[in-house]
């Protein structure tokens, strides 16, 4: 039999660790979903200018993911033309971009206003170290295409996005310029989520493992932070306004680690 | 006046006849032919008697037009006026209200010594809702049983019935308590300050009012009504107020009950005016109709034991669906989950996914930079679990949460199935046998067999396919026609592999199966569903529905299949009564001791469409418990009804079921002694006196004991008039004018040469 005071502390070491339990993987074995296609995975958009792939940032990001939460993930990022349908075998992707994006087709708008509509999540990083250059113009123009009458706008700083996971004061990638995200909401998700500071940046890292951009002017710290504010996306495409549940909110709230 | 044909007839009288058009019309025919076929047998006669033969076809005429004069019925009418002294009416209020107690004898007592002062000439009828010839005897108070008294229709029949006419007098004889519109309109012109007269029928005579019965000689206490909506929310405080009346500054407890069942008791002191309120605040905690009942003690005394209950059939509806959606960990399945349940309106979403296991502790984060709260699992599944409608355990492990509160609280939720309430399982890799359901509570209790060893699930992709009970069952039907929901089920995206299970658990039903996996009983189950006790569970054995949502959008076609296949399942697994399969409604809810009820019984199939020929057996359990029991059949409309004679005081509960359908219909309807024309029996004399104020001079109002007779009119007289009808063709003269012309006829004709 085991010692009852032992079993209280490894419960209490599970509730005061702050998390929601500890899941099946802690039975034994690693944790997979039936089958591989409903794990978590990114898909980066790529265009024929003006857009960049960063698989080794995404991979990291799957990496801290995967170590860090309980989402059950692919850990190898795809790439897909907007129009190409496998979009829709994969509900978050990414959009980086380094410069003017050429005009999409009306298919390929088409197909991305059904995705965002219907649950799909897209992340568009502007890497172009230019911020309001013309990536961001780009950006503007493609989401009046895809929501007329919803312009991108500044997310709060009480979005469910900076406490899905992790509890965030500001966004910050490899520079740290913007005060606040962009996105287009639809009733009470966002959809659509616009970093200006180069979140892949921070992430990127080459063959040989090490960080492929210094981060300024936080260096390593606001790499840190740039890595949770990745993990917070992915939990949030994910579990959507979650975290604005009143369950957590009170809680947090009594804990002090929310005013 | 003279005398002709051996009677006496009068010259101003006049002649009329008072035969039918058809019984004249067959006499004259009758005439003509007789006379056509004289002339045609005259025809041989010698032509030297012309003339006799025209005298006897002459006389033939004479006597054949006497006897159709005679036929058609001639009278003689003679009508005279005379004077007589005009009629007292009376008005006797017939209703129940008239026979209670006071003190030793009946209110109605007193209608007795008014009338022998009206003297035994008056014309007597009683009114109610009705007006009649009559009274009832004064001294038995089970003479009095009219309901809805309405004293302005009484005062209008009398005033039609004698228009043109001179009454000596009306004398209206009542207690007040007028359950018309003519009370109310007078109190509202009064308060208004308006002229009365308008709002009464102009009467033939002068009115005489007497009122019976005193508020003083009354002991009575009641509830006059209860405030309520008709219906509740679930979980949901509600109130019922009652309206308590009785003696000035008198407390009396009034008990809040239902069923049967005594819930509070609170005390009320009434004010000056003997009136006093007390309300109950309930929180009902299941949906369907429920009896409640407020009473106040009955004394010895009391003038009408029936008014001191209140009987309210309150229905409990859900205002939303309060769902708990437990995830064991964030996915593409339960973001769109998540997503269908925020986006109905009404559907009360309490979320708990869990982000991190104990493996992902040591990936170096401090709890301060975390957003994460504890799992308040032992609240939620123990003094909150009664709070959902229904439970979702999305691919959720419980072992590492439950410890050794598991089997405890895993049985709270069997517990809490079987009591009505609703549980969803879905598949992963941290579900069903990949989590150890089956050796828990909770596995009696799912629609499937749990208890499979080795190879647990499957990761191969397939598309399920829909079985015989999935092609009409309300959860799997994504179209208007069963063809129709196949079709989508058949273009559905593929699912990326399935949670086994030994097979389908007794009572349940297998609505998708997998193309070829195979279980103990069959095909192996991919969705299942179960009745359990009062409650219901639902097993999806895959943990991609989200596909059905998401690869549909990719190819245009939307989200339906998925919405619908999720709205379909909620509403199921809520089984609320107005969505059974088998549904009762009474015609009525509050239901007078001694009258019958209609019950409908309606039975629909599994796609909810009315079910004709489906043998109901069901009971009417009334408070004693002495269940009487009922069969019918139901009709095209899928209707049976029956009637339920009301024999016991309190909540009848009525439970059907039809064979071969799932479920059973029940309902409930109230029973009392509370007969509306009691609710109110302190005379009105108010309103009496507004009444004769209404006619002014032409009116008298008399107290009761006021040993006053009725205000007459003696100037009041009418005209009678007398009638007299002489019958000619009966007189003897007739049958001798028609002897004698046929005979002359006759004796003529054979003069002429006839044989």
């Amino acid at each position: 039999m085991d010692d009852p005071t032992r079993r209280e502390l490894i419960r209490d070491a599970l509730r005061v660790a702050a998390m929601l339990g500890a899941g099946a993987a802690s039975l034994g074995g690693p944790a997979w979903a039936l089958g591989p296609g409903s794990q978590f995975g990114i898909a980066e958009l790529l265009l024929d200018q003006g857009t960049t792939s960063r698989p080794e940032a995404w991979k990291r990001l799957l990496f801290e993911v995967i170590q860090s939460t309980s989402v059950e993930c692919d850990p190898t990022p795809v790439s897909l033309s907007p129009e190409d349908p496998l979009l829709f075998a994969h509900p978050f992707s990414v959009l980086v971009g380094t410069g003017s994006l050429p005009e999409l087709s009306d298919a390929a708008v088409e197909q991305l206003v059904r995705y965002l509509s219907y649950g799909g999540f897209l992340l568009i990083d502007d890497a172009s170290g230019n911020p309001g250059g013309p990536f961001l113009r780009s950006v503007q123009a493609l989401t009046t295409r895809l929501f007329p009458t919803r312009p991108l706008s500044p997310l709060p700083g009480d979005h469910s996005i900076f406490r899905a996971f992790f509890l965030l004061d500001r966004p910050v990638g490899r520079t740290a310029n913007a005060t606040a995200l962009q996105g287009i909401s639809i009733g009470p998700t966002t959809p659509l989520v616009y970093c200006a500071d180069d979140l892949s940046g921070a992430l990127d890292r080459g063959p040989d493992g090490r960080d492929h951009y210094p981060v300024v002017p936080g260096g390593e710290w606001q790499r840190r932070e740039a890595l949770k504010l990745g993990v917070n996306l992915v939990l949030y495409a994910l579990t959507s306004n979650y975290k604005h549940d009143t369950a957590h909110v009170l809680e947090l709230m009594r804990e002090g680690r929310l005013e | 006046m003279s005398t002709w044909l051996w009677t006496t007839l009068d010259p101003a009288g006049h002649l009329a006849w008072t035969s039918s058009d058809a019984v004249v019309s067959l006499a004259v025919a009758g005439a003509v032919l007789a006379w056509v076929a004289a002339v045609w047998t005259s025809r041989g006669l010698p032509v030297g008697a012309t003339s006799l033969r025209v005298a006897s076809l002459a006389l033939w005429a004479l006597a054949l037009g006497t006897l159709a004069a005679a036929l058609s019925g001639p009278s003689w009418v003679e009508e005279r006026g005379r004077s007589e002294p005009g009629k007292v009416v009376v008005l006797v209020d017939g209703s129940a209200s008239m026979g209670v107690l006071e003190g030793a004898a009946p209110r109605s007592a007193a209608v007795a010594e008014i009338l022998k002062r009206i003297g035994p000439d008056a014309e007597l009828l009683t009114f109610d809702e009705d007006i009649h010839a009559g009274a009832p005897d004064p001294n038995s108070p089970d003479a009095w049983t009219g309901r809805g008294t309405d004293v302005g229709l009484a005062l209008s029949a009398v005033a039609d019935r004698y228009l043109g006419q001179q009454l000596r007098g009306v004398v209206l004889i009542t207690d007040g308590l007028d359950r018309g519109a003519l009370r109310r309109e007078l109190a509202a012109a009064s308060d208004a300050g308006q002229a009365l007269a308008g709002a009464v029928p102009a009467l033939p005579g002068p009115l005489t009012i007497y009122q019976v019965g005193q508020a003083d000689d009354l002991y009575d206490v009641a509830i006059d009504g209860v405030i309520n909506g008709g219906f509740a929310f679930l979980r949901t405080d509600f109130r019922l107020t009652a309206r308590v009346r009785g003696p000035a500054g008198l407390t009396l407890p009034v008990t809040l009950s239902r069923e049967g069942r005594t819930l509070r008791t609170k005390q009320v002191k009434l004010g000056e005016d003997g009136r006093g309120k007390v309300s109950f605040d309930v929180r009902p905690t299941k949906v369907g109709r429920f009896a409640y009942m407020l009473s106040v003690p009955v004394d010895d005394a009391d003038a009408v034991p029936g008014n001191n209950s209140y009987p309210v059939v309150i229905r409990v509806v859900r205002d939303r669906t309060r769902v708990l959606q437990v995830s064991g960990s964030p996915s593409y399945d339960q973001k769109f989950m998540r997503l269908f349940l925020k986006e109905d309106p009404s559907v009360d979403l309490v979320s708990f996914f869990i982000l991190r296991t104990r493996e992902d502790m040591g990936a170096g984060w401090r709890s301060d930079e975390l957003s994460l709260i504890a799992f308040p699992y032992e609240r939620l599944f123990s003094e909150d679990l009664d709070s959902f409608d229904l439970v979702i355990l999305q691919n959720f492990d419980y072992k590492p949460y439950f410890d050794r509160s598991a089997d405890e609280l895993l049985g709270n939720i069997a517990n809490y199935v079987r009591d009505g309430g609703a549980l969803l399982m879905t598949g992963g890799d941290r579900s069903f046998d990949l989590a150890g359901y089956g050796e828990t509570p909770l596995a009696a209790v799912l629609p499937v067999a749990l208890g499979v060893t080795g190879v647990r699930s499957d990761p191969t992709p397939f598309r399920p396919v829909l079985t015989d009970a999935g092609r009409v069952h309300p959860v799997t039907r994504l179209g208007a026609s069963p063809a129709e929901s196949e079709a989508i089920w058949e273009r559905l995206p593929k699912q990326d592999g399935f949670n086994e299970v030994v097979g389908l658990a007794p009572d349940s039903a297998a609505l998708l199966e997998h193309p070829s996996a195979r279980s103990r009983t069959g095909k192996a189950p991919i969705l299942a569903v179960r009745e359990v006790g009062k409650g219901r569970s639902m097993a999806l054995m895959v943990d991609a529905s989200w596909r059905w949502s998401f690869s549909e959008a990719a190819v245009g076609r939307g989200n339906q299949a998925y919405l619908r296949f999720w709205k379909n399942s909620l509403r199921w697994l809520m089984g609320d009564p107005e969505d059974q399969r088998v549904v009762i409604t009474p015609a009525r809810e509050n239901v007078l001791l001694g009258d019958s009820v209609r019950v409908v019984i309606k039975v629909h199939d599994a796609g909810y469409l009315p079910v004709d020929g489906a043998v109901v057996r069901g009971t009417v359990t009334p408070p004693s418990g002495r269940a009487q029991s009922f069969e019918a059949v139901t009709d095209a409309s899928g209707e049976a009804s029956i009637e339920v004679a009301a024999k016991e005081q309190g909540a009848h509960r009525i439970r059907a079921s039809s064979p071969g359908v799932p479920g059973r219909g029940e309902t409930v309807f109230a029973v009392s002694d509370r007969d509306p024309e009691l609710v109110e029996i302190v005379p009105d004399g108010v309103f009496l006196q507004r009444l004769a104020a209404a006619y002014g001079a032409r009116a008298v109002y008399r107290p009761p004991g006021d040993p006053a007779g009725p205000t007459l009119d003696a100037s009041a007289g009418r005209e009678v008039l007398d009638r007299r009808v002489i019958d000619l063709a009966s007189v003897p003269l007739v049958g001798l004018l028609f002897g004698l012309l046929a005979g002359g006829a006759w004796i003529t004709r054979r003069r002429a040469g006839a044989r």
